[in-house]
C-alpha cells in the first residue's frame, strides 16, 4: 500500500511537472474558457434577474468544454513517445497510472475554476464566492475528469482521437450536468438546502462509481 | 448456440407467429381507450420496444463483463449485435411515442426527462459504434468496446434516477401512478404482457442471427486477409 501511494505520488508529480513546464494545456483551456464567456454574452442577453439562475449552467458549459480540450491532450505525450509500455513495465498496480492522471487532470480543472469564476464575477458584476457553488463545481469537476480521463486513455489510441472524446464523453455526463445545474441554481437562488441536497448526492455517487470502475477496467485499456 | 440448427428455425417461425398474434390482440382484443381513442393502441408496441431497448443494453453490458474476463470474440459479437438491436428498438420506441404524443400532448416532442434520457442513452450507444470504427485490431476493438459498454451501462441507472427527480408528464404504468395516467383494464394488461413476451422472443431470434452474421463477416475478412498474404508471399518468392 505504501509502495502504491509513493508510485501514485511520483506519477502525479510527473504529470503536473510536465504541464507546469509547457503550460500548453492550461493556456489553451483558459483562453477558450474566457472566449466562451464572451460568446455567451452575445448568444443570450443575460438580464440581471435571470443571471443568478443561469450562472451555474453557463459556468458548467464553459468549464466542461474547455476541460475537454485539456483531456484530449492528457495522454498524447504517452502515446506519441510510446511511454505507455515503459509505464506499464515500471509501475506496480496499473490503476495508479489512471489515478495519477485523474488527479492531475482534476487539478487542472481546479485551476480553471479558480480563474474562471472570479473573471465571470467581475464581468457580470455578480458575487460567485459562495462556498456551496464551489463545492458543487468541484464535485462536478471530479466526476467530469474521472469519466474523461478513462475515455481519453482509449480515444488517444484510436484513429479519430480528439474527434471522438466529446461524442463518447458527453452522453455519459448527463447525470452530472443535470446535478451541477440543478444544485447550482438552487444555491444561487438561496433555495432551502433540502431542495437540492439530493443533487449533491448524485454528484458524489457518480464520482465514486466512475472512480471505482475506472480503477477496475484501466488494465484492459493499456495492456495489449 | 451460434451455429445453424433446426431449433433456431423453429424459434424464428415461432417468434413470427407470436408477433402476428400480438398484432391481432392489439387490434381486436384490447379495448379502445376512452380518452385517447385508437392512437392509444400504439402503446403496446411502444412499451415492448422500450423494454427491448433496455434489454439490449443489459445483455450487451453482461457480455462486456464476460468478454473482459475471458476474451472470447464471440461474446464481443453478441455484445455489439445486442447494442445494435437495442438501438433499433429504442428508435422504434421513440417514434411510436411521437405518434402517440402528437394527438395526446399536442406536440411531437417535448423536453420531458423521460424522452431526453432515452435519447441520451441512445447517443451513448451510437458513440459505442463510433469508438469501434476508430479501431482496426479486432481484439482491441472488442476490449475498448467492452470498457465503454460497462462505463455506459453504469451511468444509465443514475441518468434514470436523476430524470425521476425532475417533473415528468410521461405516463407511468408501473409503480406510483400520477395524474394523467390511464386506468388499464385487465384485457389491456394481458395484451401488453403478451406483446412484451412476443417481442422478447423476437429479440432472441434477431440477436442470434445478427451475432451469427457478425461472426461470419469476421471469418470472411480473416480468410481474405490470409489469401492476400499468400498472394504477397508468392510474389515475393517468385
Amino acid at each position: 500500500m505504501k509502495n502504491w501511494l509513493s508510485t501514485l505520488k511520483t506519477l502525479t508529480w510527473k504529470d503536473l511537472l510536465q504541464e507546469w513546464r509547457s503550460k500548453d494545456m492550461l493556456t489553451a483551456m483558459l483562453a477558450f474558457a474566457i472566449l466562451s464567456i464572451f460568446i455567451f454574452n452575445y448568444a443570450m442577453e443575460l438580464d440581471p434577474r435571470q443571471r443568478a439562475e443561469l450562472a451555474p449552467g453557463i459556468l458548467w458549459v464553459v468549464i466542461t468544454f474547455s476541460g475537454t480540450l485539456g483531456l484530449n491532450r492528457s495522454f498524447v505525450a504517452e502515446q506519441e513517445q510510446g511511454s505507455f509500455d515503459a509505464l506499464v513495465m515500471a509501475v506496480p498496480g496499473l490503476g495508479s497510472i489512471w489515478l495519477a492522471k485523474q488527479i492531475s487532470n482534476f487539478m487542472m480543472m481546479l485551476v480553471l475554476i479558480v480563474i474562471v469564476l472570479p473573471i465571470y464575477s467581475l464581468l457580470y458584476n455578480q458575487n460567485l464566492f459562495i462556498p456551496g457553488l464551489w463545492l458543487t463545481l468541484i464535485l462536478g469537476a471530479w466526476s467530469f475528469s474521472a469519466a474523461g480521463t478513462l475515455l481519453a486513455s482509449m480515444t488517444v489510441q484510436t484513429r479519430m482521437r480528439d474527434l471522438l472524446l466529446p461524442v463518447l464523453l458527453f452522453p455519459l455526463l448527463m447525470p452530472v450536468n443535470m446535478a451541477v445545474v440543478k444544485a447550482g441554481s438552487g444555491i444561487m437562488t438561496s433555495a432551502p438546502v433540502a431542495s437540492y441536497q439530493v443533487w449533491l448526492a448524485v454528484l458524489l455517487v457518480y464520482g465514486i462509481i466512475m472512480t471505482t470502475i475506472s480503477l477496475l477496467v484501466f488494465d484492459y485499456v493499456i495492456l495489449e | 448456440m451460434l451455429s445453424w440448427n433446426k431449433n433456431f428455425t423453429f424459434l424464428a417461425i415461432f417468434s413470427g407467429v407470436l408477433v402476428a398474434l400480438a398484432f391481432a390482440l392489439v387490434l381486436f382484443y384490447a379495448p379502445v381507450e376512452q380518452n385517447m381513442g385508437l392512437v392509444q393502441k400504439v402503446f403496446y408496441f411502444h412499451v415492448s420496444a422500450a423494454w427491448l431497448g433496455m434489454l439490449g443494453f443489459l445483455v450487451a453490458a453482461v457480455c462486456a463483463v464476460l468478454y473482459l474476463r475471458n476474451a472470447n470474440l464471440a461474446l464481443d459479437a453478441v455484445a455489439a449485435s445486442s447494442v445494435e438491436i437495442g438501438l433499433l428498438f429504442t428508435a422504434i420506441a421513440n417514434f411510436t411515442g411521437m405518434i402517440w404524443a402528437r394527438p395526446v400532448w399536442n406536440t411531437w416532442w417535448t423536453w420531458d426527462p423521460r424522452l431526453t434520457t432515452m435519447t441520451i442513452m441512445a447517443f451513448t450507444y451510437i458513440a459505442y459504434f463510433l469508438l469501434r470504427r476508430g479501431i482496426d485490431d479486432p481484439a482491441k476493438k472488442a476490449r475498448f468496446g467492452a470498457v465503454y459498454l460497462i462505463v455506459g451501462f453504469a451511468t444509465v441507472p443514475l441518468t434514470f434516477f436523476s430524470a425521476r427527480l425532475l417533473r415528468t408528464i410521461h405516463p407511468t404504468i408501473f409503480g406510483t401512478a400520477g395524474s394523467g395516467d390511464m386506468a388499464m383494464t385487465p384485457t389491456m394488461y394481458q395484451t401488453m404482457g403478451f406483446s412484451i413476451f412476443a417481442f422478447s422472443v423476437l429479440f432472441a431470434v434477431l440477436l442470434i442471427s445478427r451475432s451469427r452474421l457478425r461472426l461470419s463477416e469476421r471469418w470472411l475478412e480473416e480468410q481474405e486477409a490470409l489469401e492476400q498474404e499468400e498472394e504477397f508471399g508468392e510474389v515475393s518468392n517468385g
